[in-house]
This record gives structure tokens, sequence and C-alpha cells, in this order.
């Protein structure tokens, strides 16, 4: 279970004041619910992410995991957690450019400690899962198409078959039929690895197919669509 | 793969970028091997001169020329003062004429003490040939202008209390005896050279100063014709046959060991005051190593910079990789890499670039060293060579007809020194090639130094809003 409870992120403003980009913001989701975040730019749905994906430490509140608090972790626990425990996939697909579509998703792997066989092996098989085959594994992310590549991307972050998958707009530079199918894909996959899967996006529709919706503004949580409730 | 692979094949990313790299690089490592080599070449050079220079002191009087009269000659009574001093283990005590020989008679500017009667009936077994510009240049200096049919060159004689070695060569007979050197008894010791020219066997005579000497040893010269031209006698003898009672032109003092060599030229300085000019082998050779000291300077800034240079170079090139993919580096960390991983992968980049740069800087090394060496040492010889020239009585050594103090400066004088510090080889070992891929390691570690930090500052969530 991701239990958030009352986070905020604070930064320094240019004009040498600070903001909330997260403003005390709470809500629990169970694990393999398939989840989304959707508010106007500037909202903090970047952040929030950030935040839930150990990538940055809140200024004060708590995310605990399985009861594990994140937000107290020391640096070293924040890169074993997200090692092992975050999946993340971008709008842009962030694969490493001189590495094969194969070797992209055996990199975390690496780093959580798995051995070249195991990690060469689970590469495959997830790469078919996403269905990317054949010889299209042994191509650099240049070789492939967006939506191969994000195929790719989503691989990798189910690598480490991690308890959270968190996705910044997987579908923000595919068109709509590949949108569509990435993001059935992340769909069936939160079902069928029970892994819970956090997106942000900006296309309502989609939104409105997930288990849950979140809606921020200014940083504060506003409601919580699929349970017709505010947050708490 | 793993992160040194992953490292090794990031750096032909940009195949463009790796040429210019690698090239600019293996200048710098080929530069500093070849500057570690000339000083390992000089240094060597230099710990070997040091190391020969044994444990002598040279005394001449002061201002003492090989050529000049000696009117401000040192004196036994004076000397005695040095012998006395503790540490100091024999006194060798020389008095140097020329004689005239018949061929030379009107050659009057020869000769040390060119008094009338210093006349010979021996002829030197030194042959010049008077068509050569060197034997020309060699006996045309003090005012001679022509080279008379019968000429023979002047010879040497020499008074000494150690009759054993001259010139710093220890003597050995060929047959007879060794004289004594405190006695006056007109007994002298000839080269196999000059009692080949004179027919002269143990027991023969022949006449100098108007006395008759008697050949009681025969030393072998082996061809060397500077040692070849001397008749040697005991230091009585000679100040007798000169009219130079007491006098001395030079003296070599030994003392035990080289760790008291400076005290006790300080001693001797203090004892003789400004009588006498004093130097220890030491000194000597220090003033003749003096040029190989800046060479060996030189190398090794030249080898510090150009170190640096490759380093930076190296750090330039990181700082630049990592800017550009802060985005990668972003990616990285945020699936799970750790900073120490990153840096390695970066790290491993910057040493294949200096690997590769080491493997073509040995060659450029290995090819450069000997030339770039025999250059500095060239120009520093000949340095060197103008200074000493200039400096006066040390140099002129070359015919060796002169005894003066030079030629007993701790067993070598500084022409030989000379040549010696000038004949520097420069050698490239396994060691020399180990250096070349240390300094390349270290070049790479020292030049990611700031793109790691660069690398640790980058924080994952950064790659979330580069999008």
């Amino acid at each position: 279970m991701l239990e958030v409870n009352k986070i905020s992120k604070t930064f320094k403003g240019g004009d040498g004041g600070s903001f909330n980009a997260v403003d005390n913001v709470s809500f629990k989701v169970n694990q393999g619910v398939f989840a989304s975040i959707v508010g106007p730019s500037g909202s903090g749905k970047t952040t929030l992410l950030s935040l839930l994906g150990a990538l940055d430490r809140p200024s004060s509140g708590s995310i605990t995991v399985d009861g594990q608090d994140i937000s107290k972790f020391n640096d070293r626990e924040l890169v074993n957690y997200r090692a092992r425990n975050v999946g993340l996939i971008f709008q842009a697909y962030n694969l490493i450019p001189n590495l094969t579509a194969l070797e992209n998703v055996m990199l975390p792997m690496e780093f959580a400690g798995l051995s070249k066989l195991e990690r060469e092996q689970r590469a495959k098989e997830l790469l078919d899962q996403v269905g990317l085959s054949g010889d299209k594994q042994q191509r650099k992310p240049g070789k492939l198409s967006g939506g191969e590549q994000q195929r790719v991307a989503i691989a990798r972050a189910l690598s480490n078959k991690p308890k959270i998958i968190l996705a910044d707009e997987p579908t923000g530079n595919l068109d709509s039929v590949n949108g569509q199918n990435i993001f059935n894909l992340l769909h069936e996959l939160s079902k069928s690895q029970k892994t819970t899967v956090i997106v942000i996006t900006h296309d309502i529709s989609l939104a409105g197919k997930t288990d849950r919706r979140f809606s921020l503004r200014d940083g504060k949580l506003q409601k919580d669509r699929k349970q017709g409730q505010t947050a708490r | 793969m793993n992160v040194f692979s992953r490292g090794i094949r990031n750096a032909f990313r940009n195949q463009v970028r790796t040429i210019a790299v690698v090239g600019i690089l293996s200048l710098s490592i080929g530069l500093s091997l070849a500057m570690l080599v000339a000083h390992k070449a000089v240094d060597q050079k230099i710990n070997s001169v040091k190391a020969s220079a044994g444990n002598t002191i040279t005394i001449s009087p002061a201002g003492f020329s090989n050529f000049s009269q000696v009117n401000n000659a040192l004196t036994t009574t004076l000397l005695s003062k040095v012998s006395g001093l503790s540490h100091v283990t024999s006194l060798t005590e020389t008095l140097t004429d020329r004689l005239k020989t018949i061929g030379s008679a009107s050659a009057s500017s020869f000769g040390a003490s060119s008094t009338s009667s210093n006349q010979t009936s021996l002829t030197s077994p030194v042959t010049i040939n008077a068509n050569s510009k060197r034997g020309l240049r060699a006996f045309t200096f003090g005012g001679l202008s022509g080279i008379p049919s019968n000429f023979s060159p002047p010879i040497t004689i020499t008074g000494t209390n150690n009759p054993y070695s001259l010139n710093s060569n220890n003597l050995s007979l060929s047959s007879g005896n060794f004289i004594n050197g405190n006695l006056d008894n007109n007994q002298a010791l000839v080269s196999t050279s000059m009692a080949s020219k004179n027919n002269l066997k143990v027991g023969s005579t022949f006449t100098a100063y108007s006395a008759t000497l008697t050949v009681a040893g025969i030393f072998s010269n082996n061809g060397n014709q500077s040692l070849g031209n001397n008749v040697i006698v005991s230091l009585p003898t000679e100040q007798s046959l000169s009219g130079q009672s007491g006098a001395v032109t030079s003296a070599l003092a030994t003392v035990d060991s080289e760790d008291n060599l400076a005290s006790v030229t300080a001693a001797v300085k203090n004892v003789l005051g400004s009588s006498a000019d004093v130097e220890s082998a030491q000194d000597i050779a220090n003033q003749t190593i003096q040029p190989l000291d800046s060479v060996s300077s030189v190398s090794m800034y030249s080898l510090i910079g150009a170190v640096v240079a490759g380093a930076v170079i190296i750090l330039m090139i990181m700082i630049m990789i990592t800017r550009e993919r802060r985005r990668e580096i972003g990616v990285l960390k945020a699936i799970g890499a750790s900073n120490l991983k990153v840096v390695t992968q970066f790290v491993s980049e910057a040493v294949t670039f200096a690997v590769m740069a080491a493997v073509v800087g040995i060659i450029i090394g290995v090819a450069a060293a000997s030339p770039i060496t025999n250059t500095l040492v060239k120009n520093s010889s000949t340095s060197s060579t103008s200074t000493n020239f200039n400096g006066g009585f040390r140099t002129n050594a070359r015919f060796g007809a002169a005894n003066g103090p030079t030629l007993l400066s701790g067993g070598r004088g500084l022409g030989k020194v000379r040549n010696e510090i000038s004949n520097v080889k420069a050698e490239v070992g396994w060691s020399i090639i180990g250096y070349g891929f240390g300094a390349a390691i270290i070049i790479a570690v020292a030049g990611s130094s700031i793109a790691a930090w660069f690398i640790a500052k980058v924080r994952p969530a950064e790659v979330m809003r580069m999008e």
C-alpha cells in the first residue's frame, strides 16, 4: 500500500520567497491499483510524482510504502529503494541512446544486482511481453518508433518487478492509437503484475479509464473522482 | 554489460571527438614520457658523475695556470699543515715542468719555467702532424708562428712524492722498479713510448737540466700519448734540478670518507688562506654537472607541465561530456544507479581516452625521447664548454703535457668529465611504458574529478523536468 500523509514540497522562488509546489497532499492507494493524476501545467503533478518515486524528498509529511517511510531514507537507502521498488516511464522515453533496447531493459537490473544471465533472460521476456520481439530487441532507440521506444521504457520500468510504476505523460509524444495502446498495456500490467501504476496525463478520457483519478491544482489535491469525494 | 564496459563504449560515441581527444592527449603523454626519459637519463648521469668524483681535494697555487711561471708556488712547508689535518689520509705533492727537447730548442715559449737549463737529451714520443690544422693549432699559441722541421714537442717532467700514479692513472711497470718519491737521487721513470723512442732500458741514462738521470723503471702508457710524454722523478729531485727548492705546483689531498670531504675542504682553505685555490672533487663535479642539473630541472618542469596539460584536457572534455549528458545522468540515477556507479562509468570513459592516448603517446615518447634528450644535453654541454673555457685553466688539458691542477683533480680532468656528461643515453624500458600507462590513469582520474563532482550534483528529480 502507498500512503501519502500531508506531504508538502517547498521551493525557493526567484524573488527570494518560497512557494509550495505540493501543498499538504494526502491519499492512499492500494497495491495493483491503476491511478491517474490530472491537473493543469504548474499544478505540481510532476513534483508529486518525483516525491512518490523517491527522486526527491518532501519538505514535510511522510510517504509510506508497505509500512516503510521513504521520506526518512538516507541517500543510499533511496538509491536502493528506487532500484528495487520504483519503475519510471517518461514522456520522452529517456532511453540510453547508445545501448540496444535489450541493454536498456537490462540496465535497472544491473543496478539491482542481478546476474547478467538473469538480466538478459528477463529483459527478453519483458520485451516480448510489451510486444517488441526479434531483431528489434537489438536495435538502438534511434532505430525504433516512438511507440516502440515507449514499450522499451515500460519494459525497463517493469524490469525489477517494482511495487510502483510512475509514468509522466507516457502517451504525450505518441499518436492517439499508439497512446491508447500504451495506456492499455499499462492497465493490463497493473492487473497482471499486481503493480500500482500512477500515471500523469492531460488526457481526461484516458484518465477516466483509471481505477482512481486524482486532480491537482496549485499543489493541492482536489478530488478523487472515482470515489466521488474530496481527498482527505 | 557493466559500468566499465559502458564507459568504454561511451568513449566511442562521438568518433570525431574521440580522435581529437586522443590526438591531443597522446601528444601530452608522449612529451611527458620523453621528458621523463630525459630526466631519468640525466639524473642517472649526474649521480654517476657524483659517485665517481672521488674523495680528493685539489690544491693549486692561487691564480696558477699551466703555462705560467710558478712565481707563487706552494711549498712543502705550507702543505705540511694540510697533511696534518684530521681525516686527510694522504697528500700527493707535485712539481711539474717542461723539458725542452732538441727539436723544440727554438720554441722558447713552451714550458712552465722556461729556463736556459731545462734542456733534455730525450726526444718526445709524441708525433705531431704539422700539416693538420689541429696540430698547428695546438702549437701556435704563445707566440710560436711556425713548426721547425726537426720539431719535437716538449716533455713533461713531474716530480712527485707519489710515483705510483700520474694524472689519475695508476702506473704499472713493464720493467724496473718504482722510485722513492721522497729521495733526491736523480732516478726517473719513463713511459714505454718514451723508452722505445729513445732506446732506453732500466739503468740507461739521459740528461735534463744538465744533470744525468738514471732510468729506474719503465711504466706502461698503453698507447696514451699524453701519459707517454712524461718523465717522473721524485719531488726532491725535481725541486733540486729545477732550482725550485721546496716548491710545489699542485697537491692532491685524499680524505678518508666522502662524508668528511666538505669539512676537510673548508679546513684546507682555512689553513692555506689566499695562497692557494682549493677545490674538492665533489665541487668540481658539481660545477661540471651544473648544466645537467638545468636539463634535469627543465625536463622535470616540462614533465609536470605536460601531465597537468593532459589532466586539464581530460578535465575540460569530461566536463563538456557530463554537461551534454546531464539528462542521461539523471535517468541513470532515477532508475537506481548510485553516484558511485555513474561516476565510475564516466571515469571509465576518461580512462579509455587516456589509455588510447597512452598507447599512441608511448610510441611518440619512445620516438622522441632520444632526440629530445640529446638536444637538451647538447645545448647544455655547449654552454658548459664555453663557460669553462672562459673560466681558465681547467679546460686546457687536451695535449696533457702540462700537469696542472686539473689533471690531479680527483682522478679526472673536467674535459674528460665533460665528455662523459655529454654522453647521456636515453633508455626506454618497460618501466617507462608502465609510467606512461600510470600517468594516463592519473590524468584520467584527476581529469574526471570535477566531472565526478558535477555528476554527484545532478539530482534524479531533474530528469522529470527536462521533458
